[in-house]
């Protein structure tokens, strides 16, 4: 390597590295984030009341009203067989009851007419689809293991792929991941450039016989190795602590995550030529992070965006960076995918660094 | 050490609608240590940025000459070294380390980075303190380790941007001590300052207010052809004038 590049490298880790506060912010936050985010953004509903009202000597009630109760989402509400149903909810003693059909359900089923009412406190709507889903997946898996007739009569649907328990650490990690390294690297790369105009330094490294690229290069490629680092780091965590999986093969994430941060270090510098002191870099930073993890895809679905946000999406690195993940980490990493979504990430480094090249050679002109 | 100078010609600097350097005209030929003296904001600054090729005029020309030769600037930067007003250093890193982070800015071979270190350290006296930060390190101590980066490559012109501003007396004085020493050695030393009393200790001096020269020459030539006992009787008269 250039030993001026090297240099570079070396001074960068050794600023970014030796402040025992920056080394908290780097390595240790992504861990707390991850953490908090992973438990924080759960969808994950649990101990949820459940109130079953079942006849006496309704078997088929009891076995599903244990399902229901061993499967870990819910609990058993204290209720008295008279009590009225709605009032339960009223009340908040429940948060879901369970009405079998009328003559029980074994009766029903064996009719084939397992037609069952759910109640349920819809005074948190997400609450409540979650409620709703889980019921539909335990009434399923029900009527799955009683076989015929009784499935016959239970009139469910549900299919629930690649995240069967729908844990919601499964589907929420991988994007976390993505958010925190696209936190790291825009940021740090915005504010480490501010910095040395800030104190001065720029001039003496500009004022030296280097050319821009040589420049740019040794300022930057210290925080794509920093930001690889991070990302293993904090991989590592959602593996070990999380459990989420990495199906597919080690170089498609790595390949995936390093052109990300490409993308995201140009970014970061061509921030870092518009702002004037690193708070402006800071905010700078932010004020695009904040619409791309939004529009990304890691908490609601981008299909569900009106049609401008969709377009607007598509602009959007860390939308195609949360697709590789989760299709890597979770689904093993179909080949298409990948090449689809690295194609559109590499197109995407190509015109942000030459975008920052040029700032770049603007503010030192 | 090849013979450098620089000559400007009507230069003129704006920033929007501020004129930082209203047409001046300097000679850095003759003699071997320059002052450019002025009070804040007359234009020492931009001065510097413009001879160092960190700014492009807005009119007039800097030229270069190397052994009485014209040059271009591409000839002469890898010999010219310039050390900003705030010393620009990097407050987290040590002086070892400042002066191998250089030695690559500048591309110098181990032998002669071994050979510049170890002189500069000596001459500077900062050697016993090779591990310290510069964050750790006193003003006059900050300014010293500046200039032991900008000499690294042994350049054959140096501009200092007000190299002992907020530094003590002694310290200032150890400084210019040192500065005596590259004039020495043929190199050509550009300073600016607002220390009036640093004027009388360069071979030329050259007075900017407001953007523009009010004297040139040697110093005493320039204290006797104002009828100034001192260099500040001038520029307050040059200011009520």
């Amino acid at each position: 390597m250039n030993p001026t590049l090297k240099a570079f490298i070396k001074k960068e880790l050794i600023q970014t590295l030796r402040d025992v506060r920056m080394r908290v912010l780097l390595f240790g936050a992504p861990i707390l984030q991850l953490t908090i985010f992973g438990l924080a953004l759960s969808s994950e509903i649990k101990n949820v009341k459940l109130a079953v009202f079942s006849q006496p000597g309704d078997t088929a009630a009891v076995r599903l009203a244990d399902d229901f109760y061993s499967s870990g989402w819910f609990k058993p509400a204290a209720f008295s067989p008279g009590e009225d149903p709605f009032e339960l909810i009223g009340s908040g003693r429940a948060d879901a009851v369970l009405l079998m059909p009328p003559g029980g359900l074994s009766r029903a089923a064996g009719r084939g007419e397992g037609k069952m009412q759910l109640l349920v406190d819809a005074s948190n709507a997400t609450k409540a689809r979650v409620v709703e889903a889980y019921a539909k997946t335990i009434t399923a898996r029900a009527a799955a293991a009683y076989g015929a007739p009784a499935a016959q009569g239970l009139s469910f649907d549900v299919r629930v792929l690649y995240n069967p328990a729908m844990e919601s650490a499964l589907f929420l990690v991988p994007g976390v991941v993505g958010m925190l390294i696209c936190l790291v690297t825009i940021i740090l790369t915005a504010m480490s450039l501010t910095r040395e105009r800030e104190l001065g330094t720029f001039e003496t490294i500009v004022s030296a016989p280097l050319s821009d690229g040589e420049i740019l290069l040794g300022k930057t490629l210290p925080f794509v190795l920093l930001g690889l680092v991070v990302f293993s780091l904090v991989l590592t965590v959602a593996h070990l602590a999380f459990g989420v999986p990495v199906r597919g093969p080690l170089w498609q994430l790595f390949l995936a995550a390093f052109v990300f941060i490409i993308t995201t270090v140009s970014v970061g510098t061509s921030i870092s030529t518009l702002a004037r002191n690193q708070q402006q870099a800071m905010l700078g930073g932010f004020m695009f992070l904040f619409p791309a993890i939004l529009m990304s895809g890691i908490m609601y679905p981008v299909e569900n965006m009106p049609p401008s946000i969709i377009a607007a999406a598509y602009l959007d690195p860390l939308m195609y960076f949360m697709r590789l993940l989760r299709s890597i980490m979770l689904k093993g990493g179909d080949p298409h995918v990948f090449w689809t979504n690295v194609g559109a990430l590499a197109l995407m480094a190509v015109v942000a660094a030459g975008v920052a090249y040029n700032r770049f050679r603007q503010t030192l002109n | 050490m090849p013979g450098f100078a620089i000559r400007t010609e009507g230069l003129k600097k704006n920033f929007g609608a501020v004129r930082a350097l209203r047409g001046v005209s300097f000679d850095f030929s003759e003699g071997l240590l320059h002052g450019l003296i002025g009070s804040n904001g007359a234009g020492k600054t931009t001065t510097m940025r413009l001879l160092a090729g960190l700014l492009k005029p807005s009119a007039g020309s800097v030229r270069y000459s190397l052994d009485g030769r014209p040059a271009e600037f591409a000839q002469v930067r890898p010999g010219l070294a310039y050390m900003p007003q705030q010393a620009s250093l990097y407050p987290d890193l040590s002086i070892d380390e400042h002066l191998q982070f250089f030695r690559a800015l500048y591309r110098l071979d181990a032998a002669t980075y071994a050979r510049r270190s170890k002189e500069l350290l000596g001459i500077t006296r900062l050697d016993k303190f090779r591990e310290r930060r510069a964050g750790q390190l006193s003003g006059g101590m900050y300014k010293k380790l500046g200039l032991m980066c900008a000499l690294l490559q042994s350049p054959s012109v140096l501009l200092l941007d007000e190299p002992t501003n907020g530094v003590d007396p002694i310290s200032r004085r150890e400084f210019w001590e040192l500065l005596y020493a590259l004039a020495a050695d043929k190199i050509l030393v550009i300073v600016s300052t607002a220390y009036m009393d640093e004027a009388e200790r360069c071979s030329r001096v050259h007075l900017l207010d407001a953007g523009a020269l009010l004297a040139s020459g040697e110093p005493r030539a320039v204290l006797k052809e104002r009828g100034a006992a001192n260099f500040e009787e001038i520029f307050i008269k040059g200011a009520n004038g």
